[in-house]
């Protein structure tokens, strides 16, 4: 069970927007109303006026130091401000802000702020944008060859010769995929407290992905050192990859409370939250496979464009690891890829929960079932004929090690008996019944750590006098349950239950640093750091029993928070006993462990972004994953009635966890598959709540099984490698629903949401071509 | 978000309530549960300077009123739709009432709260401080968002219980500046999406009162969203069915859709093909086809008016099957 | 202006300064720091302020305070006792329903209520009794299977209802 279970369900867990500190003031930030535009003057003087204001800040009072989600001093040099000062991009940028002693006075204030803007011509659409007649949002970025303009970054990879591979083939398909926008919905908002001591300390609340991140970009853009920027944990409720980079909000907060020596809190409403904050990254795919007829994938091209936002923010990362997403599961002998980050008047895009895994699996899954229906093969063998192998080198340098992958899809369609239930609603006559079941395959990879600034994980385990354990982590629970899955390993090392083991986590002043939630690195970066720590710490207490009970520690055994010489078990040593006996021996040594962990440990960089030259991480987890779906064929609603998930994590270190974390994204999936769409018009949100924007309810739970297959296993003492959980099994999903939708109805659809009317519209199409092809 | 300042006054009687509405008259705004009012409050899109809350009004139970269903107008949605007297006689209405936001909201939520309703629009249903940001007809300004070279507002009336108490030939009590009055419910809907209900701001709705029927009926409520639960309806449909004592030939029908327009509207094509009939599937088939002619949709929140038209099809046959199973058998 | 009323909170009496237009939720979570009823929308559309108002389940975003006095107010903080957690608490732990646990207060509070009136509930009217209580983490299932096994718990426990 969950260490922080019993704060939550009894309402005692403190959030960020829990906490109150004397004398807090209440923050808000004043945001533009046009998506490109100069700034000309801001007034803010009447605003400073206002009863109960201590503050009101505009670009002019920053630092002006600049920011991004990816920072490289000469490829991409950042450029995102705390505050605008001279342009706003997008509907809702941060012009402004103010801290008041109530929040009434807060709103009175910005009522009063008199911005004069310039409007400037604005585009939304990443086509348009790409044109050489378009505004210019940014100017493309020069290492750009091709005359496109609002060029945020490219990636391109190459591997193979692609044009001889395509004239090798004996089946060519080319199509198109599109996306919608959707967003991460985590319930609680987005809010930071920032109290600013005299003396010059910094200290943060807020609620994100990772306290170091935060602190790093916090610490620069307010120019105060890292020490001084102290960024601790409050519990958090979900992310999804919504709160990873720096966020206006906290920058001001942050600022406001230096201006004003005291705290200052700020909370984003959920309308600010849906219309100016971070969203997900739509993509457009273009998809040309050719393969030979026996399903052999012989060549793959693709473009990627991605809708970016105003800034580039995660828009260079997804195009480089839509390419990783393609390569992945699939051995494809000759690649040829672009993708393209646009620059668009749209707020800033973040990733969501696969980060371009289900967009690109839904595109690669949907063109190769088309594929093989062409080619008479099923879908199930097309997949195994190209699935990757154990121990497969990637084009890029990685190794995939322990791949399970054609084991999960054996598995997953023998459980399902996909092969019986496939084709069956088509081949039963058009005519006959409302109600039409289908079924899907769908397969994706993900990896599990990366390396990305800060780019370690440590941990410090230390021995209470009690025989107790504290364990310091910087590791954040996001809900993926990070805290108990540490302390599961440190309790598999010590032979201690987890209930004894105390966790502090999350501050960057006392916890050693961690990677962040936010590449899937929790269980095998920070895991493997943990368990180091408490290597460390069981040597330690090996070493001082065998020099107590003078025997030699290959004859000991570790149990039940005690060590005794084989054979001997009434005999022991308690830890409480140990940890005295090395204070008394060694000099006052209370018997501490600390241990690290680096992915791609003999590798110095990170890949390029740009040319994905370089390895990227050495824990691919692999997963099939099948779908079966209920259309109602006159309404075109439909609904997803099972997932099933054959994974392959490595070893799953709580079981419960993993299946809560599975539970989850199948119901993400299924809300990208059907209902959920950010509905944009001219840089606006026209559906900024919860009533319009369909995430799902309990009434489109839907039935969600797995089947563990494992690879991987962990032993006591040595690394382990288990793989990633929490973000790639949205993608698979997703892709098997589109299948699963073709294989009941027949209706192949090219973008999602599967909404009722594109369903609607495609069966009355399919009607229209019986009648014609029954006339001639 | 907040909610802008006012006054709060807690009348303990209905002659307490209608003697501060007639002292504030347009100032003062009635408040039943609050689960509409307070978000458009948040919205900016009212800020009255008095709130004559009702909730320590009494509430009466239904009961027969001479062949009458009397309803107080301060009913929870939830009692509504669990009251057996409703059930026995009106069963459309308690569908309509359990169809209605969430569970809490049904707690809080009144009948007469949703007959009264504001109509609703994307556009409009958002804080405007940097979106919209100039005002659009509805909200007392000179553009529609939604249809921008439109000359008029586009809102649509979407409350689930309205459209049941036009089928069932309802009608609503209205203490208007303090004196009875008995209005028929198509008669309480004006069709303008500006001031979808006849209500001034003086009125008071007290009670809904439904004709007992004694004869062989069958109604139903139908309503389609995309999630099945916490959203208001794409579209929704009530239907009456009455038959003779032959048990199926149809005697009355009574079919009105609501959602997509500013009022909810009697389907009476589609009822006239139906009256005199034997009540059969493919009746009920050729009433969905005819249903989707009989009316233009207005396209709202995402849905296109031709998709309205395809699901209009669907819940017409769907809740006149319904109906029809629920018509007492010997 | 302010005025002074009294409310009944968790069987605990508490006077309180309020504005008219003070919401029970901000009297709760700023005024008495009872921050376990949350605001995650602040319109009544997500279920994270659940609060029971005489024992039924209500949204204290869209409550006056000074409509709620004279009444039984419940929130998450007043669940569990001396006798530890509720059969509700303990189902949502051992099934795994809490990830994040931000949507928890107001899941369990509605379980809480919808057990209290139906103590045999069926798949729809779960459905019914939950489909205003958003979660983004669980996806709903272990939510489902919580509540089956506290109804199980409740329906073998001893009339006190532990």
């Amino acid at each position: 069970m969950r260490k922080d279970g019993p704060q939550k369900v009894t309402g005692k867990a403190m959030y960020t927007v829990d906490l109150r500190l004397p004398g807090m003031l209440a923050g808000r930030i004043l945001r533009s109303p046009h998506p490109h535009a100069r700034i000309l003057h801001i007034d803010a003087s009447r605003a400073a006026h206002v009863l109960g204001v201590k503050s009101v800040i505009t670009g002019s009072d920053t630092l002006g130091i600049k920011h991004a989600f990816v920072e490289s001093a000469r490829r991409y040099p950042p450029d995102q401000l705390g505050l605008a000062i001279d342009k706003v991009r997008f509907i809702g940028e941060e012009v402004a802000a103010v801290a008041a002693v109530d929040p009434y006075a807060a709103e009175e204030a910005l009522g009063l702020i008199q911005v004069d803007y310039e409007p400037l011509p604005a585009v939304f659409d990443p086509i348009e944008a790409m044109h050489p007649d378009a505004p210019e949002i940014h100017p493309t970025h020069p290492k750009v060859r091709e005359p496109f303009h609002n060029i945020g970054g490219k990636t391109e990879s190459e591997w193979g010769d692609v044009e001889r591979g395509f004239s090798q083939s004996d089946y060519i398909a080319e199509n198109c995929f599109e996306s919608q926008l959707r967003t991460h919905g985590y319930l609680e908002s987005q809010a930071t407290v920032a109290s600013y001591e005299l003396g010059g300390q910094l200290n943060v609340w807020t609620s994100s992905q990772g306290a170091f991140i935060k602190r790093e970009k916090l610490a620069r853009t307010l120019g105060l050192p890292l020490s001084a920027v102290r960024v601790q944990k409050a519990y958090v409720g979900g992310a999804f990859g919504g709160k990873i980079d720096l966020f206006s909000h906290e920058y001001c907060a942050a600022l406001l409370s230096m201006k004003t020596s005291r705290p200052v809190k700020i909370m984003a409403t959920r309308e600010e939250i849906f219309t100016a904050y971070r969203h997900s990254q739509p993509l457009r795919i273009e998809l040309r496979t050719g393969v030979k007829s026996d399903g052999t994938l012989m060549a793959q091209q693709l473009r990627v464009i991605n809708n970016c936002g105003a800034y580039r923010g995660s828009g260079i990362v997804i195009v480089f690891l839509a390419w990783g997403f393609a390569m992945l599961p699939y051995r494809v002998q000759n690649l040829k890829y672009e993708g393209y980050a646009v620059y668009t008047n749209n707020p800033v895009r973040a990733p969501q929960r696969g980060h371009g895994a289900p967009k690109m699996r839904f595109a690669i899954e949907s063109q190769l079932d088309m594929i093989a229906e062409e080619l008479k093969l099923d879908p199930v063998e097309i997949r195994l004929k190209n699935a990757r192998q154990p121990h497969e080198q990637l084009p890029n340098g990685d190794n995939v090690h322990n791949c399970g992958l054609s084991e999960c899809i054996r598995k997953v369609a023998d459980h399902t008996q996909f092969l019986t239930k496939y084709g069956h609603s088509r081949k039963v006559a058009a005519s006959n019944g409302r109600f039409r079941r289908g079924i899907g395959m769908g397969v994706s990879a993900y990896f599990g750590g990366a390396l990305i600034y800060p780019n370690s994980s440590s941990v410090i385990v230390k021995m209470n006098d009690d025989g107790t354990v504290t364990m310091l982590t910087g590791a954040l629970d996001i809900g993926q349950g990070a805290e108990t899955i540490l302390s599961q390993i440190v309790a598999e090392e010590l032979r201690l239950p987890v209930e004894e083991i105390q966790v502090m986590a999350g501050d960057t002043e006392t916890t050693p640093v961690d990677i962040g939630q936010w590449i899937s690195g929790g269980a095998y970066v920070s895991g493997n750091a943990a368990r180091e720590a408490a290597s460390r710490v069981r040597e330690k207490l090996l070493e001082i029993a065998a020099e107590v009970m003078q025997a030699r520690s290959e004859h000991l055994v570790v149990e039940d928070k005690s060590v005794y010489v084989k054979g001997s078990p009434s005999q022991r040593l308690s830890y409480q006993e140990l940890v005295a006996a090395s204070v008394r021996k060694n000099r006052g040594d209370p018997v501490i462990g600390q241990g690290h962990w680096r992915i791609m440990r003999d590798e110095p960089n990170p890949p390029s972004l740009a040319t994905t030259k370089g390895r990227w991480s050495e824990n691919y987890a692999f997963d099939a994953q099948v779908a079966e779906v209920e259309v109602d064929t006159e309404t075109g609603l439909v609904r997803l009635l099972r997932a099933v998930t054959a994974h392959d994590c490595g070893f799953p270190i709580n079981p419960l966890l993993v299946e809560g974390q599975i539970d989850g994204q199948v119901s993400m999936a299924l809300g990208h598959a059907f209902m959920e769409e950010v509905l944009m018009k001219e840089g606006r949100t026209l559906n900024p709540s919860w009533l319009d924007y369909h995430m799902p309810c309990i009434h489109n739970l839907a039935l969600s099984e797995h089947i563990d297959v494992i690879t991987e296993s962990y032993e006591s003492g040595r690394p382990y490698r288990t793989k990633e959980v929490g973000e790639g099994y949205v993608s698979g999903i997703l892709a098997a629903i589109g299948n699963a939708v073709y294989d009941a109805v027949g209706v192949r659809l090219y973008s999602t949401p599967f909404t009722p009317e594109k369903i609607l519209k495609g069966l009355a199409k399919q009607r229209k071509r019986v009648d014609d092809a029954a006339r001639d | 978000m907040l909610l802008p300042r006012f006054q709060l006054l807690q009348p303990k009687s209905i002659e307490q309530a209608t003697e501060l509405l007639g002292k504030h008259e347009a100032a003062a705004r009635i408040m039943a549960g609050g689960t509409d009012v307070l978000p458009r409050m948040k919205y900016g899109l009212e800020s009255p300077s008095y709130v004559i809350g009702l909730s320590n009004l009494p509430v009466f139970e239904p009961v027969d009123s001479d062949g009458f269903l009397l309803l107080d107008s301060l009913m929870s949605l939830t009692d509504v739709a669990r009251s057996e007297i409703i059930r026995q006689n009106a069963f459309g209405l308690a569908e309509a009432a359990y169809a209605v936001g969430s569970y809490q909201i049904r707690n809080m939520g009144t009948l007469g709260g949703n007959l009264c309703l504001e109509t609703r629009c994307m556009y409009y249903n958002q804080q405007h401080s940097y979106q919209f940001v100039e005002p659009c007809f509805k909200r007392n300004g000179d553009r529609c968002y939604f249809i921008p070279k439109g000359k008029q507002c586009w809102a649509v009336f979407v409350a689930d219980t309205a459209p049941v108490l036009f089928s069932l030939d309802a009608s609503v009590e209205v203490l208007s500046n303090g004196s009875p009055k008995r209005i028929p419910i198509d008669e309480f809907y004006t069709g303008n999406p500006l001031h979808p209900c006849t209500l001034s701001r003086q009125d008071l709705l007290v009670a809904v009162r439904i004709p007992i029927n004694s004869g062989l009926r069958g109604t139903a409520f139908s309503k389609f969203t995309i999630r099945g639960g916490l959203e208001f309806a794409a579209i929704n449909l009530a239907v009456v069915l009455d038959v003779q004592e032959d048990g199926s030939t149809c005697s009355n029908a009574r079919i009105t859709v609501g959602a997509v327009a500013a009022t909810p509207i009697r389907l009476k094509k589609t009822e006239s093909l139906l009256i005199g009939q034997k009540l059969s599937d493919d009746l009920f088939n050729d009433a969905g086809r005819t249903a989707a002619d009989e009316i233009r949709p207005i396209p709202h929140h995402g849905f296109s008016a031709s998709y309205l038209k395809a699901c209009l099809r669907s819940l017409t046959r769907d809740a006149l099957t319904s109906a029809c199973s629920r018509i007492p058998r010997h | 202006m302010k005025t002074i009323i009294e409310l009944r909170i968790n069987d605990e009496l508490f006077e309180l300064l309020v504005e008219p237009q003070t919401t029970l939720l901000e009297v709760l979570r700023d005024h008495l720091a009872l921050t376990g009823t949350k605001e995650a929308c602040g319109t009544g559309e997500c279920g994270a302020c659940t609060v029971l108002i005489n024992e039924k389940p209500k949204l204290a975003c869209l409550l006056l305070a000074a409509q709620c006095v004279n009444m039984k107010i419940t929130t998450i903080e007043g669940l569990a006792d001396d006798e530890g957690l509720t059969p509700v608490q303990q189902a949502f732990l051992e099934k795994g329903a809490v990830q994040c646990g931000f949507c928890t207060p107001g899941m369990v509070l509605t379980v809480t209520a919808l057990l209290n009136e139906c103590p045999n509930p069926t798949e729809h009217e779960i459905k019914k009794a939950l489909e205003g209580n958003f979660c983004r983490c669980t996806g709903y299932n272990k939510i489902v299977e919580a509540i089956h096994e506290a109804a199980a718990r409740l329906s073998t426990a001893s009339p006190s209802g532990r």
